[in-house]
């Protein structure tokens, strides 16, 4: 097995809630409420969840754009918790960042040019400054850009292409490891496709390693080799993609699961629905014990009491970490083969 | 429900569908005249939708779906927009010809609209309870009290837990989910013959998705309401669709049964949007794509508008503009090459 390039050691992010005219600290908001993970050298590790569980978040605080409440994130075995100003734009070199938003994310007054060749203005020992304006162009190129539009504005460029643009300012510098948002949920169904095969060859020639932050449980599983899934601040399962996908564990997942619709009308009612009903809670207000309990189909007394820790749980095959007192693996993506519907899990 | 229901049957008498058909959409054209030029948003698209049916029009950013919807529902903005040529037959009756006293009565209890966005869509400043209230005041001559007794009743209908204590709370007090409920709510209340709804779940986290799905489906069921369905996303057509209208540059490249659609494509567009999907049951290789860009519709190419994407293109598809015509039983396809693409 490879070694960890990234470890997440019970990271933490709470932000106060301030209310009145002093501005006094009324709450938080629990964003990140203890995840752990390794980030494995060369690998994809995908991160699901729905909005508000806390996985961008967590993306901001592996590259340290936001300080952790408490927890560390350790990069090839250091802290990057304490590290200096100097040390972590030494480590930020190696760990880069591509946002969801291709249309907020670059500066409409820059061109591709300068926006791609920003960094080498903060690492002036990355790159010459003479081979500045090749090396840029070399960028352009490997992203599938035409590198003569060197001198080109955002919006000049489609969603997709501004997404290229984005991802070539986040290699610029060589990272190991790139962290990316949601990096093609803004894009179209058949941009999305050209924008994930490049994220994986672009894997494979320059040996990144990705955090593939997403909610779209299909890209997610495509590209991933591990896969987390988060609830309110917390991993409730991770694992390999086939663990996840396939023996999952954790109602949570299983409920995620249940619900993506498959783009394929002959498993219609055929499928093993799992129907949960109401809303994520508030993650200022998170409930007792498991913070899943409210919404579960398999909720007992224990759970509203005692929180499951997340730990290797038997899946039918061997076992992987899951965060369920009733962990039990069920495979809601074997579609049914017989005519009649399946009856949904309340 | 039932005072309700006899007020609709009453009323409705005016318009019925003719052979079960609501919609007949015939040969629209749709552009938009702004400084930089002329945007050709629809380009002759003609489709019709039966009474019971669930018609998903799929297509990018771009490609007219909306458009459509909107200019069905009569709320294009006129200028810039502009319909040069066509007509939209409900019940036989021209909308489009329509003086607007009259079509502005079809807006609710006729034809009625879903969006996607619902905390744009519902006004901030009044509660929820209120605004479904209105549609009775408008359009029913009910009193105050009446009608919110309706809201109500809609409210629990499309499950708003607590219905008789958040009637007075405004769009912001509720959650994405429960706030298209409460557009879905307002949308039903006249009981419409057609619904659309405009990337209903969109905005949506996946759980919450399925449950506004299987209300929508549900309340078509129980109205035997038509459905049409504007969204992007395959995987929601799949579970719910009985048929499906693909456009691509403001035109209709392909119309057919779900069924048929998914097993074989007969457009090269449809067959590379379902190849470029990940799967969720299925570990795939790499994703196959469609190369390029849609065409900005200023400039719509010559010939066939997917013809600079296309894997199958040949010089004819450069020259003449492929029409929708018939390649199967009861499907049709704007290809020349139609036949190889469904067959081969």
């Amino acid at each position: 097995m490879a070694e960890p390039i990234l470890t997440a050691e019970n990271l933490v992010k709470y932000y106060p809630i301030r209310k009145g005219v002093l501005r006094t600290v009324q709450g938080q908001v629990k964003a990140v409420d203890g995840v752990s993970f390794d980030l494995l050298r060369g690998e994809t590790l995908g991160i699901v969840g729905e909005s508000g569980c806390g996985k961008s978040t967590l993306g901001r605080l592996l590259m340290r754009l936001e300080k952790p409440t408490s927890g560390r994130v350790l990069f090839e075995g250091e802290d990057m918790s304490n590290s200096s100003a100097r040390a972590l734009r030494r480590l930020r070199r190696d760990i880069q960042i591509v946002f969801q938003d291709p249309y907020t994310s670059l500066n409409p007054r820059m061109t591709v040019g300068d926006i791609v060749g920003e960094p080498f203005e903060i690492h002036p020992d990355a790159v010459p400054r003479g081979g500045r304006r090749k090396r840029v162009q070399e960028l352009l190129d490997l992203v599938g850009l035409n590198p003569e539009h060197i001198n080109r504005f955002p919006h000049q460029f489609s969603g997709g292409q501004r997404q290229r643009i984005g991802i070539a300012r986040g290699i610029a510098l060589n990272p190991k490891v790139l962290i990316c948002d949601e990096p093609v949920s803004a894009l179209d169904v058949s941009v999305q496709a050209q924008v994930v095969n490049l994220m994986e060859k672009l894997q494979d020639e320059l040996g990144l390693s990705y955090v593939f932050i997403a909610h779209d449980l299909s890209v997610v599983r495509h590209i991933s080799d591990r896969v987390g899934v988060m609830y309110l601040g917390k991993l409730a399962e991770i694992g390999t993609e086939d663990e996840v996908y396939e023996h999952s564990t954790h109602p949570y997942t299983q409920a995620l699961l249940s619900a993506v619709p498959v783009p394929d009308p002959t498993v219609r009612g055929k499928r093993d629905q799992i129907v949960l009903v109401g809303d994520v809670p508030s993650p200022a207000n998170p409930p007792t014990g498991c913070r899943f309990h409210t919404r579960c189909w398999k909720v007992q007394e224990k759970c509203s009491v005692e929180e499951p820790q997340l730990l290797v749980r038997p899946d039918g095959l061997g076992g992987h970490e899951s965060a369920c007192h009733f962990a039990e693996p069920r495979n809601v993506l074997a579609f049914g083969a017989g005519d009649e519907p399946l009856q949904p899990t309340v | 429900m039932t005072t309700q229901e006899t007020t609709v049957s009453t009323h409705r008498s005016e318009y019925q569908p003719i052979d079960g058909r609501l919609l007949d959409v015939q040969d629209l054209y749709v552009e938009f005249h702004t400084r930089d030029g002329v945007a050709r948003a629809i380009n002759g698209v003609s489709f019709t939708l039966n009474q019971g049916e669930s018609l998903a029009i799929i297509g990018e950013s771009g490609s007219g779906k909306s458009v459509t919807a909107q200019a069905i529902m009569g709320i294009l903005d006129m200028p810039p927009a502009k319909i040069p040529g066509g007509h939209i037959y409900y019940c036989g009756q021209d909308l489009l010809s329509m003086p607007e006293d009259k079509r502005r009565k079809t807006r609710g209890p006729e034809v009625s609209m879903i969006f996607q966005d619902a905390l744009s869509s519902l006004n901030p400043v009044f509660p929820v309870g209120w605004q479904i209230a209105e549609m009775f005041r408008k359009h029913r001559d009910m009193n105050k009290s009446d009608a919110l007794a309706q809201a109500i009743r809609l409210m629990e209908r499309v499950q708003i837990p607590a219905a008789r204590e958040r009637v007075k709370a405004y769009p912001h007090q509720f959650s994405g989910g429960m706030r298209q409920r409460i557009m879905i709510a307002m949308a039903i209340s006249l009981d419409p013959a057609v619904l659309i709804a405009d990337e209903p779940t969109t905005a949506l986290d996946v759980t919450v998705q399925a449950q506004i799905m299987s209300l929508l489906q549900e309340l078509q069921q129980e109205r035997q309401m038509g459905l049409i369905l504007i969204t992007h996303d395959l995987g929601v057509v799949a579970d719910v669709a009985d048929r499906i209208a693909v456009m691509y540059a403001g035109r209709l490249v392909e119309t057919a049964d779900v069924f048929d659609a998914y097993a074989a494509p007969a457009h090269p567009y449809t067959k590379g949007l379902i190849d470029s999907l990940p799967r969720l049951d299925q570990k795939g290789q790499t994703l196959r794509t469609i190369s390029g860009l849609p065409p900005n519709l200023m400039h719509i190419p010559p010939g066939c508008a997917f013809n600079p994407r296309c894997y199958r293109a040949a010089e004819v598809c450069r020259r003449d503009v492929p029409q929708l015509r018939e390649v199967g039983i009861g499907r049709h396809a704007a290809c020349h090459f139609a036949e190889e693409v469904l067959h081969g």
